[in-house]
């Protein structure tokens, strides 16, 4: 394959995991606590660059995504056991195999005292044990910086998490992060809990749309671009190998 | 390219149940008892294209990788229990609970249900039964000659009869509260079941220590649905179907460019 056909047909490539990505965000708009993708473009440099001969390859690729962890509106759902967190932070759950990490504050009380994620994950406390209520079917109140109460009595306090780099989580589907790389948690400092609040998706979707817009148009460009270099190609085997 | 068309179209599914569910909250807007339900969604599993952590040369890894998504579902949609506004009926036999908890109705199959409309009826036989006929439980019956019935806060209810001046006690409305109300199952007609995700049932009076509300007479509780609040959630779902087909049009477009670059 020529050169240009193959770096087109990588731009073309790209292009079509920056959709994949785009996809996935557009069709979360409605998921509590869910945080968009966007891609990380960089350039595959062949190995022959290190001979300063050689006319290295270069090829347009996507090397990572990288998760958009802004904050996403809260919205009022006048169900107590709808926590908004509002800063940095994740609530903790007891996953099947390890915490998990959301940002998605619907819980449900359990008949054994714990409030559980969907999924029947429980929320952790403080001390990294499953939250125990008092009493299961009592209102709960929640101050914002996570202590838990009913009738007066305290439960405990809820554990909010953060990560210095919070791109090492990975999304592990169902509004879940897990810790891939093993990095220590950190307590974050600005972290506060609205009750009674939903924390809604922050994908734009008018954001979406320009972007679509943008993936599709150089998609493409990198078509056309294929195109021409088929021509050329043509042009020059028809017309340059031509005995008159 | 098909995980892009896949996953819009899991948005476009995920916008349908979610208009349903709108549907179905403004068609009970009038609905005596009724609790909305609200929607939720999960993202669906992610596909590894590049493990965090791989070599990306034999210097450095690839601190994140690449993670591509496949979608959204419905999760479930859940009830909300808020309470609705009161409306005064002078109806005798009209209650609402204020707080937490439901009445007990014994549905004809012998099963109980549980339910938050308290709109009574008296039976041919004088028994206490919701508008489909069915008992409240425990049973209370009101002789036909009564000439006024009351209904006190704690569930005590008491009639007068004809020529008698001291009012006689018909029995005690007892309550059900759930340790997961959000867990029960709508049976329709305003009746809710047990099941395991609610847990089982806590009885006791009204306004006992229990948690459970006490009851108002000559009133019923309205539907919680907010209209305004279902139309601005329409709009919302509408506008994000729009821009999932969107996707599944571009996606179809950027194929059909893929295709036509073998002349």
């Amino acid at each position: 394959m020529d050169q240009i056909s193959l770096i087109a047909a990588s731009g073309m490539r790209a292009n079509l995991q920056s959709l994949d990505l785009l996809a996935n965000n557009m069709a979360n708009t409605s998921t509590n606590g869910y945080k968009g993708d966007s891609e990380f473009h960089t350039v595959f440099v062949s190995e022959a660059a290190d001979e300063s001969d050689v006319e290295p390859t270069t090829l347009p690729m996507i090397e990572r995504h990288w998760t958009d962890f802004s904050q996403g509106t809260l919205e009022p759902t006048s169900n107590p056991l709808d926590f908004g967190l509002t800063g940095k932070g994740f609530f903790a759950v007891q996953g099947p195999s390890g915490t998990l990490y959301t940002r998605n504050g619907s819980f449900q009380m359990s008949s054994s005292g714990t409030l559980n994620t969907r999924d029947g994950y429980p929320l952790l406390d403080q001390n990294g044990q499953p939250l125990k209520l008092l009493k299961p079917g009592a209102p709960v109140v929640v101050s914002p910086d996570g202590t838990v109460q009913q009738d007066g009595q305290p439960v405990g306090k809820l554990q909010f998490v953060d990560f210095k780099e919070p791109g090492a989580l990975l999304k592990h589907g169902g509004n879940y992060f897990e810790n891939s790389t093993g990095a220590k948690p950190v307590t974050p400092d600005s972290a506060t809990v609205a009750q009674g609040k939903v924390e809604t998706s922050n994908v734009n979707a008018a954001h979406g749309a320009v972007r679509l817009v943008n993936v599709m148009r150089q998609f493409e460009v990198m078509q056309k671009a294929i195109s021409i270099a088929n021509e050329m190609g043509r042009e020059a085997i028809e017309q340059v190998a031509k005995i008159s | 390219m098909i995980r892009a068309l896949f996953s819009a179209a899991s948005g476009m599914n995920a916008q349908q149940t979610n208009l349903e569910n709108i549907a179905n909250n403004i068609a009970n807007a009038n609905t005596t008892g009724f609790k909305a339900r609200r929607a939720q969604f999960q993202d669906l599993l992610y596909q590894n294209m590049i493990q965090p952590g791989a070599a990306a040369s034999q210097q450095s890894t690839v601190p994140t990788g690449l993670q591509l998504g496949l979608g959204t579902r419905a999760v479930s949609n859940e009830v909300n229990f808020a309470q609705g506004d009161f409306s005064e009926t002078d109806n005798p036999l009209d209650v609402v609970i204020q707080g937490h908890g439901f009445f007990q109705i014994r549905q004809t199959n012998g099963d109980l249900a549980y339910t938050k409309a308290g709109s009574f009826h008296l039976s041919a036989t004088g028994q206490l039964v919701d508008g489909s006929g069915n008992l409240l439980d425990p049973p209370i019956t009101i002789p036909a000659n009564a000439i006024s019935t009351t209904i006190a806060a704690d569930g005590t209810v008491s009639f007068t009869l004809p020529g008698q001046p001291a009012a006689q006690q018909a029995g005690q409305i007892q309550l059900a509260n759930f340790p997961n109300p959000a867990g029960l199952n709508s049976l329709g007609s305003n009746l809710y079941a047990q099941t395991d995700a609610s847990g089982a049932p806590v009885v006791g009076a009204p306004g006992s220590s229990d948690g459970l509300g006490s009851l108002l007479q000559g009133y019923l509780e309205q539907s919680n649905v907010s209209i305004v609040q279902e139309f601005v959630n329409m709009i919302v779902s509408q506008r994000a179907y729009e821009a999932n087909s969107k996707v599944v049009k571009a996606a179809d477009d950027m194929y059909q460019q893929a295709n036509n670059l073998k002349q």
